[in-house]
């Protein structure tokens, strides 16, 4: 309205040209800003003003997502052209047992003057830790003497997982490094697209009905069981349908997804097109985390190729089925791993999640049945399809059927990611896949499942980890180890965890926005030996209440780490507790 | 079709599609709520309102979760105070209230009701992170010292007045209230239709106006004076002088046509009343007193009088010039700002008194 | 309004803003179409010329040349009817004249109807198709319909489309007029118009006269007085000697000040009740100290014919009088004084003791106020008029089953171009209105330092383009002239008015918007031409 303080703008014409190659869809507004941001070194209020516009969105709401996301900033002062690229060094908590915390300052003092530096939480290169995203390349592992080479293009390299461990059962990792993940064609002479060709032979609902048979879980974390879920979906009444598959992988210890996009992207686009046909939906996106660039490409490469090859598109091969998929940059925010929090961001939002009910199968992206599974999820569907359900609850005798990815870090000798069964437990993974304990380190603890999963003392080596072992005191997560020894103190460890949480909390709800930063306050005193009494009294029902009453999964999980480790490892921190000195007590 | 279900060992039938909450409210039992609303749409973010639903894990908030068959709730147990109290705790231990609006709300701050509803104190004392007073809208007042992000204000914004001024940004213990981009409210399109403060359960957003000022002795229910809409709002008034001053409006949510909203002029428009220009006396030109002509241009200086002068002269003035002229040399304006029964006696006034029909008002223009 | 506004906002599948800026001018109507686009979807059509902000909300924006309401609403219903979309059974059943109203809108093909209002033809169609595919509809407007020389045949061809697509007596349709003060539906239903009595019984029916001569004991007049419009020019020629003003503000309000002021210099004696000194009371002789609506009990009655309470809450301030107290006392002491007296009749007398008791006459002689009074609005009923008798409940919605003549009438409009328009003197066009943040003449408004902080001084609004042609750099001073006057004000660059097109309103007396407009009235309905006037436009540093 006409209140003076509102001055009249001109429409910025190169934004708006932004806009509508994203179609000017307000959905679209997330990829505006990242592409903004990078064609004017950075955003300013006026820029975040020019893209509302452009998208005729609020402009709280692109200002709320610009201060979101933490691949995206904001500035005071209009960005030159030619702005400092970045390096953001991990500081998940494999990285930082790495050493990254003094990586971090070496970095910023070496590079500092031509380099923004920042930190980054984890990048899912654990296992090339220590690492860093150099503008949107990943590099690690990096050392000290390295730096002074970032800048002429040291990168490190990636792990190479061509060849099975003894004892890998290999059946989503089966073509690591025998097919060219950029190459349609190699990957066809490997059995890509096979499954999908079968069941467009046959009925949605024998498709549906093979993956019900096969027992196939959520690789996400959670194990809700695959078909069940793709039956929901199906018989939601409302269209159109969609189906997304969550890369986002942003949980510390977690890079599988990341491994299974970069040595077979077309089994994943295949499992999702398999979901679309078996659940009626035509349209699909892989929500990608924004700081995996270089897979995203990957995808999109595989998707372009699919297209051609009519894997994907209008009128599957002959089929009358069409289906598309969009890949869509995340921009920074573990939460958007959550499946409400990343239909939100897909909408162009704050990555904050719903309230459920109602769940995304019946009111998901956009208010329509939505299917979410995660990468890996999609990437056991089409041998699954080629080969049959009873062959795949054959490949073990464990309760749960088939194959997981697993992922052990730190001080073991062969850190990496691994397939096999279910039921290992955790000194096989120890011993057998991480190629032992460290010449020098003893097993002192290990957190398994991800950041949000339990700290586990020695005793516990010997359990059987599944998705039911949690209450056993050994979760499964999303399959990761990470082992530390003598050297590292439980309560810093912790520390580095919630430090993780509360610089992830999304601020939605109360508990989990207030209680992780009041958590983190109190271990940061425990890690400094200066916890004071009641502190541990305190942490343990911060955690209850968090574990009862957030929101989401994020809060809720934070009590896992914290309450399996004040369980364990009670000495260290009562140990931390400073007492009262003997001058007061005279 | 009803839904059967136990609340605190007490069995409710209920329609489906309620919330646990609704259900609550409607058969007397209270549930505490700060984010939650009646007129928003419920998000479920403060937590205060957790319940225990028997079988299921974790506590659910009361105002997003729908009633199911045979579900047994328990809305008091020791863990949910638990939890509601570490709530009340954490928001507390960051509500910083620097003083200056004690007693201005003493029923209508929902959050500190809640804090001594479950005799909560901080841990630690609150500091300010944000300037008390930090933005110049002129009528509304902000102070997000006292922000617990509830997002009534956003929910406002958007579901009520459609204007999406308030946002938030930033995540998690950095999460805060914005206007647009980070800018003053008014940049951001604001309206100042004060929507936002009617919603604000702590004061973080209140009437700048009236800030500081205590709270009302009375509250007195009318209909605006400005548009033809006819929202009704609560005239606030003190009694501290004879006859009672207004000295702000609030909202009334049993306002037949409005409910809680109102727009900046019936809100903020109020302070006209009481403005030291408003003519407290008759008054009457000097000629008319001492009998003489009026002057050829200058009508000349006013004169106060009492009512019987002015009443006197103006009534004789009037019926003068009926008999010399007739009735239709006679034009009455009445007006669209004054009562029916107002309109009604000038419309009397002009055909019984007078004769005429020349009465008009302002519709026109 | 025909129609509730929470009926319109809750239930009409497609709106017509049309010469409304319903967000600033009844913002929380505004606010309630608004959630009705956003919650709803309900499909929003507004045609304005400018860019007022409920477009925002628009599905289409028809930005037509001020003064052409009737070529673009007749074009629409050309559309209607060549698409079939009319309400074939409605238009049979219950209205007549349709074939020579057809017979005219046959001529507003769309592509003479583009040239006429610029609007595309593409829009045309598109706007034609919203509004006829959603039904119900509801049509909204305000001034910008009515204060035209043709605001008669606006509303009467708004009327016509209503009735060509049957959205007449039903929930979520209508024709909604939004009244502009808070109770000039009240004024108008009182009788404060020159030719009814009280509830629209007319003054030339001989019925209705006898019915209030003998209710009030005297004889009363059978010729229609004199409008506003009319009565202060005749002042100005000495027709009209004297005046009763009751909180008006006509300096202010009333077209081409200039004149006015002239007039009320000329007349020989007014009496003005009201609560500032005001640009009028310069030519006051006598000054009588009214209260504010905080001040008094009664009732006003809003748009949609809803009467409601007023409460006092607080004491008069100094002497001042309720105005029901004051005109009743002058009433009192003229007739005392004769010759013109009243005979012993029910309600001769003018001995009231409260509002309440006035509202009990006013329901004895108005029908459709018949079973209003205070203790049924006091118990919190919703009461919209006709309110038949004690018990009945009131009528949310007119014109249901029939219409109050029988019959609903189309009638065959034909478009006049406005009495002034832009020429090689006055290149620009003018049209005034008021913003979100003032009052009418600003009398409250300016006076509410809130209100005042946040709009402090008048803002002509100004196109980019224009401002850039006249080499106005930023915010800048501009001098506009009509033929009659010329103000000094701020301008404010927006490109909420189209290139060619200023705006200006009539809150501040530094910058009196009303020394520029015209007396153009409308035939019938004597409302003055405020929307468009020609003006030129030059910097003023």
């Amino acid at each position: 309205m006409t209140n003076r303080k509102i001055k009249y703008r001109p429409e910025n014409k190169a934004i708006a040209e932004v806009a509508s190659k994203h179609g000017s869809r307000p959905e679209s507004v997330l990829e505006v800003l990242r592409e903004v941001q990078e064609t004017h070194g950075g955003l300013t209020q006026e820029l975040i003003g020019d893209v509302s516009r452009a998208l005729r969105i609020p402009e709280e709401r692109a200002y709320g997502i610009a201060t979101f996301y933490t691949m995206l900033s904001l500035r005071q002062d209009p960005p030159a052209k030619t702005d400092r690229r970045s390096i953001r060094v991990c500081d998940g908590p494999v990285c930082w047992l790495k050493g990254a915390p003094l990586l971090h300052q070496l970095i910023e003092s070496q590079l500092g003057d031509h380099w923004r530096i920042e930190r980054n939480s984890c990048l899912g290169l654990c296992d090339r830790a220590p690492a860093a995203l150099v503008g949107d390349q990943q590099a690690g592992p990096l050392t000290a003497e390295k730096i002074g080479q970032i800048p002429h293009g040291f990168r490190g390299a990636p792990t190479d997982y061509s060849n099975p461990l003894p004892g890998e059962l290999r059946v989503m990792m089966a073509q690591a490094g025998k097919i060219d993940p950029d190459s349609l064609s190699s990957a066809q002479a490997h059995d890509a697209y096979r499954g999908l060709e079968k069941c467009l032979r046959s009925t949605p609902e024998a498709t549906l009905a093979v993956v019900e048979a096969s027992g196939l879980t959520g690789r996400g974390g959670a194990g809700f069981p695959v078909g069940r879920k793709w039956r929901f979906v199906a018989q939601a009444n409302n269209t159109p349908k969609y189906i997304i598959c969550n890369a986002d992988e942003s949980e510390p210890l977690i890079f599988k997804d990341r491994v299974l996009i970069d040595t077979n992207p077309h089994q994943i686009l295949e499992g999702m097109v398999i979901a679309g046909y078996a659940t009626g939906a035509h349209e699909a996106f892989i929500y990608i985390r924004g700081e995996y660039e270089h897979q995203a490409q990957r995808l999109e490469n595989a998707i372009h190729q699919a297209e051609q090859a009519n894997y994907l598109g209008e009128n599957i091969l002959g089929s009358g089925f069409s289906f598309h998929i969009h890949v869509h940059r995340g921009a920074g925010a573990y939460i958007c791993g959550e499946e409400t929090a990343l239909i939100e961001s897909l909408e162009g939002k704050r990555g904050e999640p719903r309230f459920r009910p109602p769940y995304p199968p019946t009111y998901g992206y956009l208010g329509k049945p939505t299917l979410v599974n995660n990468v890996e999820s999609y990437a056991a569907v089409p041998s699954i399809l080629r080969n049959g359900s009873d062959w795949y609850r054959s490949l073990s005798s464990a309760p749960t059927p088939g194959t997981k990815i697993y992922m052990i870090l730190g001080h073991v000798c062969r850190p990496g990611l691994f397939e096999a069964p279910f039921g290992i437990t955790l000194r096989q993974a120890i011993d057998q896949f991480g190629g032992g304990m460290l010449p020098g380190s003893n097993f002192h603890f290990a957190l398994t499942g991800g950041a949000a999963g339990t700290i586990v003392p020695e005793s516990l080596l010997d359990i059987p980890i599944d998705y039911a072992s949690a209450s056993k005191g050994v979760a499964l997560g999303a399959g990761a180890f990470l082992v530390c020894d003598q050297s590292v103190s439980p309560v810093a460890f912790l520390r580095e965890l919630l430090h993780f949480f509360q610089v992830e909390s999304c601020g939605k709800c109360t508990p989990c926005r207030l209680g992780t930063f009041d958590s983190l306050e109190i271990l940061q005193r425990l890690a400094q030996r200066q916890g004071a009494p009641g502190d541990l009294e305190r942490l343990h029902l911060l955690s209850e209440v968090m574990k009862q009453a957030s929101f989401c999964g994020l809060g809720q999980s934070v009590a896992t780490p914290v309450q399996s480790a004040l369980t364990h490892f009670a000495a260290d921190f009562k140990g931390a507790i400073q007492t009262p000195n003997s001058s007061e007590m005279l | 079709m009803d839904v059967k279900l136990t609340i605190n060992n007490t069995p409710i039938t209920a329609t489906p599609g309620q919330t646990i909450l609704e259900v609550a409210r409607q058969n007397g039992i209270t549930i505490p709520t700060l984010c939650y609303h009646k007129d928003l749409s419920p998000v479920g973010s403060c937590r205060l309102c957790v319940v225990e639903v028997e079988k299921w894990r974790g506590q659910s908030a009361a105002c997003t979760t729908p009633i199911s068959e045979g579900m047994v709730v328990h809305t008091e147990s020791p863990a949910i105070i638990q939890s509601r109290r570490l709530v009340l705790e954490l928001l507390l231990q960051n509500y910083y209230d620097a003083g200056y609006a004690m007693g201005d709300r003493p029923q209508d701050n929902e959050f500190i009701h809640w804090v001594e509803h479950y005799r909560v104190t901080a841990p630690r004392q609150a500091q300010p992170r944000f300037a008390v007073n930090s933005d110049p809208n002129p009528v509304v007042w902000v102070d997000f010292n006292k922000c617990i992000l509830c997002t009534r204000c956003v929910r406002a914004c958007a579901e009520v007045q459609g204007r999406f001024v308030w946002g938030v940004a930033e995540r998690g213990h950095q999460a805060q209230i914005v206007a647009g981009a980070g800018v003053p409210m008014l940049e951001a399109r604001c309206e100042s239709c004060g929507a936002c403060v009617a919603y604000c359960p702590t004061g973080a957003l209140d009437n700048r106006m009236s800030v500081g000022l205590g709270a009302a002795d009375r509250k007195v229910l009318t209909t605006c004076t400005y548009c033809g809409v006819g929202c009704q709002l609560d005239l606030n008034v003190k009694d501290d002088v004879p006859g009672g001053r207004v000295f702000r409006v609030t909202s009334n949510p049993n306002a037949p046509v409005n409910g809680m909203h109102l727009c900046v002029k019936g809100r903020y428009g109020y302070d006209f009343i009481h403005h030291p220009d408003r003519v407290l006396r008759p008054r009457v030109r000097r000629y008319l007193l001492q009998g003489l002509p009026r002057p050829e241009h200058d009508r000349g200086e006013w004169v106060e009088v009492d009512w019987d002068t002015a009443l006197g002269i103006a009534a004789e003035k009037l019926r003068q010039t009926r008999e010399q002229h007739g009735p239709d040399s006679i034009g009455v304006l009445t007006s669209a700002k004054c009562l029916n029964e107002e309109n009604y006696l000038m419309n009397k006034f002009a055909r019984q008194v007078i004769g005429t029909n020349s009465i008009d008002h302002c519709a026109r223009l | 309004m025909s129609n509730s506004m929470d009926d319109v906002a809750n239930h009409a599948q497609a709106l017509l803003i049309i010469g409304s800026n319903t967000t600033e001018q009844h913002p929380v109507f505004g606010s309630m179409l608004r959630q009705a686009v956003l919650r709803r979807g309900a499909k929003l059509v507004v045609a304005d010329p400018r860019r007022i902000d409920i477009t925002e909300f628009a599905t289409l924006h028809l930005r037509h040349q001020p003064g052409t309401d009737v070529a673009l609403i007749n074009g629409l219903m050309h559309i209607i009817v060549q698409n079939g979309w009319e309400d074939k059974q409605f238009i049979a059943e219950r209205t007549e004249g349709f074939e020579d109203f057809q017979q005219v809108i046959q001529e507003y093909d769309p592509e003479r109807v583009s040239e006429i209002t610029g609007v595309p033809v593409d829009d045309l169609v598109k706007a034609a198709e919203i509004l006829s595919l959603n039904k119900p509809m509801a049509v909204m407007w305000a001034m910008g319909i009515t204060q035209h020389i043709v605001g008669v045949r606006n509303v009467m061809d708004l009327a016509n489309l209503q009735m060509l697509l049957g959205n007449m007596g039903v929930l979520g349709g209508g024709v909604n007029p939004l009244r502009g003060q808070n109770n000039v539906q009240g004024a108008c239903d009182m009788g404060g118009l020159p030719n009814v009595y009280p509830g629209y019984q007319a003054v030339t029916s001989a019925e209705a006269r006898q019915k209030f001569e003998a209710a009030w004991g005297v004889p009363l007049s059978d010729q229609i007085g004199l409008t506003v419009t009319e009565m202060i020019p005749a002042a100005g020629e000495g027709k009209v000697k004297a005046l009763y003003i009751l909180g008006e503000d006509p300096v202010m309000s009333d077209p081409d000040t200039n004149h006015i002021r002239h007039c009320l210099e000329t007349c020989e004696f007014i009496v003005l009740q009201e609560l500032f000194p005001s640009e009028t009371s310069v030519y006051a002789d006598v000054l009588l100290p009214g209260v504010s609506f905080a001040e008094k009990s009664g009732s006003f009655t809003n748009t949609e014919r809803r009467v409601q309470i007023v409460r006092q809450a607080i004491q008069p301030l100094g002497e001042a009088r309720p105005d029901w107290q004051i005109t009743a006392e002058l009433a009192r002491r003229i007739l005392q004084a004769g010759p013109r007296q009243a005979q012993d009749a029910p309600y001769a007398s003018w001995d009231y003791t409260s509002t309440a008791e006035i509202m009990q006459e006013i329901a004895a002689l108005t029908p459709i106020y018949a079973g209003v009074s205070h203790a049924r609005l006091e118990a919190g009923e919703r009461l919209q008029w006709p309110v038949k008798d004690g018990r009945h409940p009131g009528t949310p919605i007119l014109h249901v089953g029939q219409f109050s003549r029988g019959k609903g009438r189309f009638m065959p409009i034909e478009h006049v171009p406005p009495a002034e328009l832009p020429d090689d003197e006055y290149p620009m066009l003018l049209s005034t209105g008021r913003v979100l943040y003032h009052w009418h003449g600003g009398q409250m408004t300016r006076r509410a330092q809130g209100l005042l902080a946040i709009y402090s001084e008048s803002l002509i609004e100004l196109n980019p383009e224009d401002a850039q042609r006249l080499g106005l750099n930023g915010n800048r001073r501009v001098r506009v002239t009509s033929r009659r006057g010329s103000i000094v004000a701020q301008a404010w660059i927006t490109d909420r008015v189209p290139p060619g097109m200023v705006y200006a309103n009539f809150h501040f007396p530094e910058s009196p918007a009303n020394e520029l407009t015209l007396a153009a009235l409308d035939p019938v309905a004597k409302i003055p031409e405020y929307k468009v006037c020609a003006v030129k436009v030059e910097s003023a540093t």
